[in-house]
């Protein structure tokens, strides 16, 4: 399986989001103009960021622990690896995605020290008005938390004002009113509103209980018929 | 028997451009459907395909004799214009294409998603489609993508809109959801 697109579009705020959502392990490999980036993703976390000359020497190294060996990378200098070459290039947008499942082995922990949360919320901390105006689109939008929150948050580390917002989702508030209400500028509350979407610490909340479809059954079950003898 | 014009039924088939709204129509509709397409100037627009729907398409689908279906194709460019509260007025349901191996539509689709939520909560389905090409993401992954929660009700299907089998299944499945909400 393989996912593709341009980062222009489809930010690593999104790219993260799918990866972790689904736990998916494999390797992410990035383009941009001046380098080419592969990020080694362990069930939906980034675990190392490797800069590579060509492509195809990513699919050489099958085995994650091997791989440390030959960059003589120790555990504790992963961390590191993210912060040099996920967390500096969030600002360059210019680059081309793809992520490839599997194909590379890893063992059973490596350890994580940016969670997949912080990684979203930083990477939505960049996005233009425009950009957050994809996933809030609407003033009257009401969010609501999901029930794992808390500890999605803990992950994510939000400054003071991201958790304003955070207590002010309720399921209640309107986007509009969460505004007014916390008085913070609109970007930050977007760029908020964004990353707390994309780590799934809140959800839309279904506004009205949907109008009953103004059918009756029989015709509906002829309908039905109909289409499956197409 | 009297000579009654027909009752439409109405199915918006929605989505962002080139997401496969007139392909899906076309496969399934029993007349050749009537489009109002004219030639891309745009080269960028025109990489994906040669014409676009400029007012609506539309097909049917003759049910008896006192009923027919509609699918009526939302338009192209112009998103959520005057067209489109004509096309959501009375709907029975919408399915929302998305061209799964093009992630810059993502977005748009949710925003679809979005304006018939607010404006006509009828039953909505989304379909992800070109799944026959290679480099097309998993309907689970797009629903991701949209934000799609558990709980919010909206099915997501994988198809191919040249294939008529998977485009009576994603009707069927639209029909289905009708039939959930109308009996419970
Ligand atoms: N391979 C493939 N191509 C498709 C599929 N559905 C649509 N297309 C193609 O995608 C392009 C855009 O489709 P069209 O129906 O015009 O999109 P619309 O703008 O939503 O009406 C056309 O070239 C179609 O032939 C599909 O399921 N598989
Ligand atoms: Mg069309």
């Amino acid at each position: 399986m393989t996912l593709t697109g341009d980062l222009k579009s489809f930010s690593f705020a999104d790219i993260l989001q799918v990866l972790h959502a689904d736990k998916k392990s494999g390797v992410l490999i990035v383009e941009w103009k001046d380098m080419t980036v592969a990020y080694y993703i362990k069930d939906g976390e980034l675990v190392l960021a490797r800069p590579v000359d060509k492509v195809f020497r990513i699919y050489v190294d099958r085995d994650f622990e091997k791989l440390l060996e030959k960059l003589r990378l120790r555990e504790s200098s992963l961390a590191e690896t993210v912060k040099k070459f996920f967390l500096s290039r969030l600002d360059n947008r210019e680059g081309i995605f793809s992520f490839t499942q599997g194909f590379i082995r890893y063992p059973e922990t490596v350890p994580v020290f940016y969670p997949a949360e912080y990684l979203i919320m930083e990477s939505a901390r960049r996005l233009t008005l425009e950009e957050t105006e994809r996933k809030i689109s609407d003033e009257l939008l009401v969010f609501e938390k999901a029930p794992d929150y808390e500890e999605k948050v803990r992950k994510a580390r939000l400054t003071d004002e991201e958790q304003k917002v955070l207590n002010l989702i309720d399921g209640k508030n309107t986007v509009k009113d969460i505004l007014e209400k916390s008085g913070l500028d609109k970007l930050t509350l977007y760029r908020t509103l964004y990353g707390l979407l994309s780590i799934g610490a809140i959800r839309r909340k279904r506004k009205k209980a949907p109008k009953k479809p103004s059918i009756s059954l029989d015709l509906l079950a002829k309908l039905i018929e109909k289409i499956k003898k197409l | 028997m009297s000579e009654k014009k027909p009752k439409k039924i109405k199915i918006v088939i929605a989505g962002p451009f080139a997401a496969g709204k007139t392909e899906f129509i076309r496969t399934v509709s029993e007349i050749e459907p009537v489009t109002t397409e004219r030639k891309i100037t745009d080269p960028k627009e025109k990489e994906k395909k040669s014409s676009t729907t400029v007012a609506m398409d539309f097909g049917k689908i003759k049910i008896d004799d006192e009923h027919e279906l509609y699918l009526f194709g939302t338009p192209g460019q112009s998103r959520f214009n005057f067209m489109w509260e004509i096309l959501g007025e009375g709907a029975l349901g919408v399915i929302v294409l998305v061209d799964s191996t093009d992630p810059k539509t993502f977005h748009e689709a949710r925003r679809i998603i979005n304006f018939f939520q607010s404006r006509y909560p009828v039953p909505l389905v989304v379909a992800a489609n070109k799944q026959d090409l290679p480099n097309a993401w998993s309907p689970e992954d797009v629903a991701v993508a949209l934000d799609i929660s558990e709980e919010e009700g909206i099915p997501v299907i994988g198809i191919s809109a040249k294939n008529k089998d998977d485009v009576k299944k994603a009707l069927l499945l639209l029909l289905e959801l009708i039939k959930t909400q109308l009996t419970g």
